[in-house]
């Protein structure tokens, strides 16, 4: 089983890249060209086709650094750290894509870019979380046990902000839509669920290969710490 | 309702955001890679035996390549 896990991973620039590519590029075409256009909102409500599944696909990259940093704490791996670190990246990332592109449909839906609606504001917050957590796993060396366990029980803690974003439209009076894709009943056409599933998929194997890819710089980061510390440990012996 | 100049806007940003992210990546990877090739030279000379360069990254954007070496991050 574990074989199988290993070649399947060893496969992931070869696979993970140009299947990343190709639902990227139909998930452009079906949003641009196939989904029909929305009658209230216009052009503009196609964003959507990049905003929902880069919020949705968020929330599992962080919960990847959650997971990941529970296994550091627990098997006391710094490698579980880097896949913490390379998931916080990619979820930054896409927090920071979902925030512009909501904003961006904001202003001419809204009138604004920017509310301090519930919604919107829980999700700075997870943003900001991170990125403070980034940074302060970034001041220490990449090998760092200390700083690595104090910035796991931050990212852990951090986690709890997503059933905040994800009921907040629920227990708050806000600005933001209710949802109509995660329900028995989807408020959307066909075409258009067709399109969003697109953008999911895409959006995912878009995460997926940057989660490795960041990871796997990490590790590259870690390696050459310690090899540095070897060379010094020789060299003062 | 023709909002066609923000839907423009939204994902001129989103590719904008994803191209630099990949490249300071690509970067990023590429210096490590030299650095790591680099450090394990030294530290086959003060072996005196050649030592296997790391393959994490082979194959990565910005990688050029390297020797396979499971596992060779420390734990």
């Amino acid at each position: 089983m574990s074989t199988l896990l290993l070649r399947v991973y060893d496969w992931r620039w070869s696979v993970l890249p140009p299947v990343t590519g190709i639902a990227m590029m139909a998930m452009i075409v079906g949003a641009l060209v196939a989904a029909p256009r929305e009658i209230i909102e216009g052009e503009v409500q196609r964003l959507m086709y990049l905003h929902v599944p880069s919020a949705v696909i968020m929330y599992l990259a962080f919960s990847v650094t959650a997971f990941a940093s529970v296994m550091f704490l627990w098997k006391r791996d710094i490698r579980w750290d880097a896949l913490a670190r390379g998931a916080a990246v990619v979820g930054v990332f896409l927090c920071g894509m979902a925030l512009a592109t909501g904003a961006i449909w904001g202003k001419p839906i809204w009138g604004v870019y920017w509310t301090w609606d519930a919604r919107l504001t829980a999700t700075l917050v997870l943003f900001l979380i991170y990125s403070a957590y980034l940074l302060a796993r970034s001041v220490a060396g990449p090998l760092d046990e200390q700083a690595a366990r104090y910035t796991a029980i931050f990212a852990i803690i951090g986690v709890a902000d997503i059933p905040i974003i994800q009921m907040s439209v629920r227990w708050w009076r806000t600005l933001h839509p209710q949802p109509i894709v995660f329900q028995p009943t989807p408020a959307l056409p066909t075409e258009m669920l067709a399109v969003l599933a697109l953008g999911f998929i895409a959006i995912a194997a878009l995460a997926a290969w940057l989660i490795v890819l960041q990871t796997e710089t990490e590790r590259a980061a870690q390696r050459t710490s310690a090899l540095r510390a070897e060379i010094d440990h020789r060299e003062i012996a | 309702m023709d909002n066609i100049e923000y839907l423009f806007a939204g994902f001129a940003v989103f590719w904008a955001a994803l191209f630099i992210y990949l490249l300071t990546l690509q970067a990023r990877i590429r210096s490590l890679h030299r650095e790591i090739e680099h450090l394990e030279e030294r530290l086959a000379a003060s072996e005196g035996v050649t030592a296997p360069a790391s393959r994490d990254l082979r194959g990565a954007p910005g990688a050029s390549g390297g020797a396979p070496a499971r596992g060779t991050t420390n734990s």
